[in-house]
């Protein structure tokens, strides 16, 4: 009758093993999952430094790159470049962001404001931000102001597109809804079209930061008299294809941290949760 | 309780395809009075959605007047609350949020607008589901949550827009049954629109036969409240009310 009683489940192969201690493994710790996939990378990295296929010189391995990073944190030189970074990233976003939604929402909700504004914005977001640099040196010189002005640029586009598309998604029956409860015109942008466009805004945001980062990048290489870009050429100057690979994998390793630690949550919380964007 | 007029309303736009002006709605008049139910049924095309929306105040009119209690309305207001096909809850804002929506914006404070709120949720069985979103509730629960959410405002009108035609057929006569026990314990004047004409007899005092923009004919519906499937699929006067109305809306 029952065919389990005949045929016991076969005792689990050592594949299947593997496989359920990964799936215990990544249950307890969830960042064994970003970490894996680079495994495989790292170790051909190193063993090609190791066989000196091209000179050490030219091409360090792992290691050396890992004590370079343990040197340059004590001699506190990463530390404070690595801070002069972010900071400078965080006041261009935080100052593109107010300039962006609230630009996002006049133009998503005025007629009027997006036939004046939205041909100019495609211009300016085609000239792009460092081709503003040449000018930017002339005016304002090597320093604070032009960095900002160039990550504030560049943030400033995605998330204006972003804000405007959202805002203009937002299906007609939930501000008609609000508005025959009573809201307001003003109380339907807080209430109803803000909420309504924050997916997309989030996703401008996401590109926004990714793109003011590389942005920085650039401008510290040009510009720069600190942070991660700076590093890098100064490296170059000095011949230490150590510090420039090192500062490579920062760049990468600290965009991985923002996205993962600090966007996605967010979009956890926000959209997924409302349903109002599938979970990929 | 207020009553709701419309007389000789038209609603006349440019098409800019055809390069001629086009009559969606005609010459409409029409009287719901106070703590009355009115089912509008026609074919689709016939404009019963455009009234409706006009009537919001989300389209403007462009012929007659539309009076709420005797007093012409312009632009979408509170007084006229709207329940939507499709539900059209906020998916940001839990169901007691939606429910407090209306009175939020007429500056209820936090826990006067949630015993509100709550009392309403109750009234249609949805204690439970005060603290979900809208996308965790399943179709036939989010729009009772958008009815709660019209009634919880106190409107003097209850307009519906084919509220029940996206929920499954078995969801749809229990929706439909609560609605008539609601209206009969709250009395709310309302006007709902449907292409479903079993619906529209089944929930209404009168039904108003509407074709290509003007009504054809009222039939009054002299069946007792609260209604109940059960008892009226067999009952004579709500089958042949049923076939006059069906025979009207064909020969539109």
């Amino acid at each position: 009758m029952s065919a389990t009683a005949r045929d016991p489940a076969p005792s689990p192969t050592a594949w299947q093993r593997v496989q359920r201690a990964w799936v215990r493994a990544t249950a307890a710790w969830p960042a064994l999952r970003s970490i894996l996939p680079f495994v495989p990378l790292v170790a051909a990295w190193w063993i090609t430094s190791a066989l000196e296929v091209f000179p050490k010189a030219f091409f360090p391995g792992p290691v050396e790159v890992a004590k370079s990073f343990v040197e340059l944190v004590r001699k506190g030189i990463l530390p404070e470049y690595l801070a002069d970074s972010v900071g400078r990233l965080a006041v261009g976003a935080a100052v593109g962001i107010a300039i962006a939604i609230p630009l996002g929402v006049l133009i998503g909700t005025s007629r009027r404001a997006h036939a004046a504004l939205w041909p100019v914005l495609l211009f300016f977001q085609a000239v792009g931000d460092i081709a503003w640099l040449p000018i930017l040196l002339i005016w304002f010189g090597f320093g604070l102001t032009t960095m900002t002005f160039v990550i504030v640029y560049t943030v400033l586009f995605p998330v204006v597109l972003n804000t405007v598309l959202g805002i203009r998604s937002v299906p007609t029956d939930l501000v008609r809804a609000a508005r025959s409860l009573g809201a307001s015109p003003a109380r339907v942008v807080w209430e109803v079209l803000l909420p309504g466009a924050l997916p997309n805004v989030m996703t401008g945001l996401r590109n926004g930061l990714g793109y003011g980062w590389r942005a920085l990048i650039a401008a510290e290489i040009i510009v720069g008299s600190s942070g991660i870009g700076f590093l890098m050429f100064d490296a170059r100057r000095a011949g230490s294809v150590v510090e420039i690979m090192l500062g490579m994998v920062i760049l990468g390793a600290l965009w991985y941290v923002v996205d993962a630690w600090v966007l996605a949550p967010i979009e956890r919380a926000t959209g997924q949760r409302w349903g109002m964007v599938t979970r990929t | 309780m207020k009553s709701l007029t419309l007389e000789g309303l038209s609603k006349t736009y440019f098409d800019p395809y055809k390069g001629t002006q086009v009559t969606a709605v005609r010459d409409v008049s029409l009287s719901v009075a106070p703590g009355e139910f009115v089912s509008v049924v026609g074919p689709s095309g016939c404009g019963k959605t455009t009234i409706l929306n006009m009537i919001a105040g989300f389209l403007p009119h462009t012929g007659g007047r539309i009076l709420v209690d005797g007093t012409p309305v312009d632009g979408p207001g509170r007084d006229r609350g709207v329940v939507f096909q499709s539900f059209a809850l906020f998916p940001w804002k839990t169901v007691l949020d939606n429910v407090g929506f209306g009175p939020k914006m007429r500056g209820v404070p936090r826990d006067e607008r949630d015993r509100i709120a709550r009392e309403y949720l109750a009234l249609a069985g949805l204690s439970h589901a005060a603290e979900r979103y809208p996308a965790e509730l399943s179709g036939g629960m989010q729009q009772r949550v958008g009815v709660v959410r019209a009634l919880a405002n106190e409107p003097d009108v209850l307009l519906m827009d084919e509220p029940f035609a996206s929920v499954d057929a078995q969801t749809r006569l229990m929706l439909q049954e609560e609605l008539t026990r609601i209206w009969q314990e709250r009395r709310t004047t309302v006007l709902f629109i449907t292409h479903d004409v079993p619906e529209a007899v089944f929930l209404a005092n009168r039904v108003v036969v509407l074709s290509q923009g003007r009504v054809l004919e009222e039939i009054d519906v002299p069946l007792p409240h609260p209604r109940k499937w059960d008892a009226l699929v067999e009952d004579d006067t709500f089958k042949s009310l049923s076939a006059r109305v069906l025979a009207r809306v064909r020969s539109a």
